[in-house]
């Protein structure tokens, strides 16, 4: 009972630490970069949920990140639904996404899927740019509407938009954690570890990987309703781009594939560089930032694929020896 | 009635006939042995029985039930469970995890899949290494480990395929004790075989593969002096040599 | 509204385009074939071929056709490279690792040509191969023409190579049966490198050829490299001949597709291929499976 507590004591510390920091930390850009790890962890978890807990390689998880943040602003922009209702539904409507690309390619051996994932993001991205109805290139403005927590905007204060997302945040890790301790995960962890040996153990294979995608692009698709209401401006290229689904595989495999805090360590690393790094070499859309992501990519999965919790696992191997 | 009825069982791959006409039956409470020479068809008479690929004709029957080309996770839910030939382990998961998952087949929680697992642990002597991640046990361990996992599932019926492969004396002697417990607990069984001084002793039949065709079914003291089955193991010049005698 | 005359030129073009996707498509099939890894890295590998050509020709006015065997062999050691310092490493790696390994690779390649060269579009102004040959009212590129000719050469020489050449033959046995090449003498490591290299000069040829036609920019490679996994697909896993037939296919539905349904809409076609194939018949058409 004691050993239980005990792991809950750093989360618990952790908690706390990042309720009151918005009121310490004053200052809007230590908050909207908390408010951007936060974002990022999550979709971090989401994939994770599918790569790294079911082993299945999406390596175009923005397609629902973008249907979620579309859904749920032409919802609100079209017929004046309320941003949570479009939440939820951009989250079903992405469900229903997974569906469509993973049942054919669950059937076979992760190359498919993996390929199958690239190929709808490029698509997707692709399509929103030329469908005029939903803005094409030129994007969606979400209309300023009075500030309150119906609307899901405020504009006097990040304060409320980085609870949210903390609440979104605390969400996901719970999910997490709950899959890691139930059949769902042990039974993604089965599949991901050997498909013939969980296909004999009575594992219906397509249908668990289907499931942990759904959960992943509920997830992402949460996500991206709650950007396009904090940045009030969406378009193709900043919610479908290949950049998005390289951030969030990188995310999780930087911090540790198949746990629970992995991604969680892996955003608080990785945005905070990303962030800086962006200040410093300007925007201007070159993609430095993604020369460091693709090689830090390669690098991890040559020489520590288990990500920074393994690294971690192997001196707590090498004490207790 | 049989437990498990296969009838007619073929099994073509393009031009290679793997199984040709084979008929078998288990019935409850019986341990069938399952030997051949190399490239009998033996795994191949077991994939298609666990679902793992359609035989190109004939059924397969349990309790009753038709189950040809029923998909391995059905199979496994209707009661059939197998090991494989060279174990198939979740190396990255503790023992512990392991058999859980085989334990999931008959619960959706998890402190009644993790009870069962320990069970069967006891059951097999793992207990005390449950801890321990899959990947690092001995190949002996791994074994039992693989027919812990495959028991967890509770079957009716449970298919080894060569689990006695590689294993010392003092091992063998074990998993002997193991499959005769297994046995008792009112599980059939049906082996496949190739260590004659395992399948012999404990078989209450044995059905002999050879070249894709059953070639013999008997009781094992019967098996052993069948002349059939002595040329397919030793060829046809000892069997001619124990003919001149 | 289409005249048998405009889809006539539109399946021409089609079969044409649908060459380069071959040969492209025959690089990626056989280092999958070979050793069940998936170049993430293919269309970044095309465009640098591409951007060695249109630098050749910018800097040292070296026309395309010259440098093409420049293209090729640069290619080869670059995929031998890759080989020996990226894939050997997680040959035994996890499956995550092995995808994200090459996907990383394309990705830093891709944006470090969009760091040096800007993501501008360049093109190769007045190559040595140029203008149109008119057929009764079909027209067809002299570049395009030349790139399928030779794509499909290089195909013949590729195929000859590996079914009737010792090398060859050593690099199907690896391919079909690793330990068993090994038992028999194969150096299975360098087997692997080789067909890493062969796999990417192919993408030098196919680079070269295009550089003439078509515009250069760092984000090229990615629609090559997708029309490539499906071709591979739909030929069948293993199947060296298929991949290249299932090239020719793709680009002839890709064409007709944005002919008759709509531009915009093309890869949508390609990847509704995909889909099917992976449905209905996963072994592709001639694949092992």
């Amino acid at each position: 009972m004691n050993a239980n507590k005990k792991k809950w004591i750093w989360p618990a510390i952790g908690a706390i630490l990042l309720l009151i920091y918005p009121l310490v930390i004053t200052l809007p850009f230590p908050r909207h970069l908390m408010i951007m790890i936060f974002l990022y962890a999550t979709l971090g978890l989401a994939w994770n949920m599918i790569g790294g807990y079911a082993g299945q390689i999406s390596l175009g998880h923005a397609v629902y990140f973008g249907t979620g943040a579309y859904t749920s602003t032409l919802l609100l922009m079209k017929l004046g639904v309320s941003p949570w209702a479009g939440m939820l539904a951009g989250g079903i409507l992405s469900i229903g996404l997974a569906f469509i690309i993973g049942y054919p390619c669950f059937k076979l051996a992760g190359h498919y899927f993996a390929i199958a994932t690239i190929a709808i993001g490029e698509i997707a991205q692709h399509w929103m740019l030329n469908w005029d109805w939903a803005g094409a290139a030129v994007g969606l403005t979400l209309p300023i509407l009075p500030e309150s927590l119906i609307n899901l905007e405020f504009h006097t204060t990040k304060v409320p938009y980085y609870y949210i997302a903390f609440g979104i945040f605390a969400l996901s890790i719970m999910v997490t954690y709950w899959i890691d301790r139930s059949k769902l995960g042990y039974y993604f962890k089965a599949i991901k570890g050997d498909l013939l040996a969980a296909r004999s153990l009575g594992i219906d294979v397509a249908r668990y990987k289907f499931y942990a995608l759904a959960l992943s692009a509920f997830f992402t698709s949460i996500c991206g309703s709650f950007y396009a209401q904090y940045i009030l401006f969406i378009d193709p290229d900043s919610v479908f781009p290949l950049m998005l689904s390289i951030i969030v595989c990188l995310v999780a495999t930087l911090g540790g594939v198949g746990t629970v805090w992995g991604p969680v360590i892996g955003a608080f690393i990785l945005i905070p560089i990303s962030e800086f790094t962006r200040i410093q070499f300007g925007g201007g859309g070159k993609g430095t930032d993604l020369i460091i992501y693709g090689f830090l990519i390669m690098v991890i999965s040559i020489y520590q694929p288990f990500g920074v919790i393994g690294i971690t696992k192997r001196f707590r191997k090498k004490e207790s020896e | 009635m049989a437990l498990l009825e296969v009838q007619q069982l073929s099994k073509r791959f393009g031009g290679l006939v793997a199984n040709d006409r084979i008929d078998l039956q288990v019935n409850e409470g019986e341990i069938v042995g399952l030997i051949g020479p190399n490239g009998a068809g033996k795994t191949t008479l077991f994939n298609c029985i666990a679902g793992f690929y359609p035989p190109s004709e004939g059924t397969v029957r349990f309790k009753g039930e038709n189950i040809t080309g029923f998909p391995a996770n059905e199979i496994c839910l209707l009661g059939i469970a197998r090991t494989f030939q060279i174990v198939r382990i979740f190396k990255d998961m503790t023992v512990l995890e392991n058999v859980m998952v085989g334990a999931f087949n008959r619960t959706n929680l998890a402190a009644r899949a993790k009870t069962k697992a320990l069970e069967v642990l006891d059951f097999c002597g793992l207990a005390p290494k449950k801890s321990m991640l899959a990947g690092g046990l001995t190949i002996a361990d791994k074994k039992r480990l693989e027919f812990a996992k495959a028991l967890a599932t509770e079957p009716t019926l449970l298919m080894l395929d060569e689990a006695m492969a590689g294993l010392n004396p003092a091992e063998t002697v074990e998993a002997i004790e193991l499959v005769r417990k297994v046995r008792e607990s009112g599980i059939t069984l049906l082996l496949v075989e190739h260590v004659m001084e395992v399948v012999m002793p404990i078989s209450n039949r044995v059905v002999v593969l050879d070249y894709g065709k059953k070639i013999a079914e008997d009781v094992p003291e019967k098996v052993i002096n069948n002349e059939e089955v002595i040329k397919a193991y030793l060829g046809e010049k000892y069997h001619a040599s124990r003919r001149a005698h | 509204m289409f005249t048998s005359e405009i889809i006539l030129q539109t399946m021409i073009s089609g079969l044409l385009m649908g060459c380069i996707y071959a040969l492209v498509a025959v690089g990626l099939c056989l280092i999958w074939g070979l050793m069940e890894i998936v170049n993430f890295a293919h269309g970044e590998m095309l465009m640098l071929g591409m951007f060695t050509a249109f630098w050749m020709f910018t800097l040292y006015h070296i026309d395309p056709m010259i440098s093409l065997p420049l293209c090729l062999v640069l290619l080869f050691l670059i995929g031998v490279a890759t080989y020996f310092i990226v894939i050997k490493k997680i040959l035994k790696a996890p499956f995550l690792a092995q995808i994200l390994a090459t996907f990383g690779l394309g990705i830093f390649l891709r944006y470090l040509a969009q760091f040096m060269w800007t993501p501008d579009y360049r093109m190769i102004k007045n190559p040595a191969l140029a203008g149109r040959l008119g057929f009764g009212g079909i027209f067809v590129g002299v570049p395009e023409l030349t790139a399928s000719i030779i794509t499909i050469l290089s195909f013949v020489l590729l195929y000859w190579f590996i079914n009737k050449t010792e090398v060859g033959t050593a690099l199907l046995a690896t391919s079909e049966d690793r330990e068993g090449a090994s038992l028999m003498g194969v150096n299975t490591d360098k087997m692997f490198a080789l067909g890493w290299g062969i796999g990417a000069a192919c993408l030098g040829v196919a680079g070269a050829l295009m550089s003439n036609f078509y515009y250069i920019f760092p984000e090229v490679g990615f629609p090559f490299a997708l029309i490539a996994y499906v071709a591979v697909a739909l030929g069948g896993f293993g199947s060296i001949p298929g991949s290249f037939i299932a090239g020719i296919i793709i680009g002839l539905v890709e064409f007709l597709g944005g002919l008759l349904i709509a531009p915009a809409f093309k890869y949508t076609f390609v990847f509704i291929i995909y889909l099917l194939v992976v449905f209905i018949r996963p072994q592709g058409l001639w694949g092992r499976y």
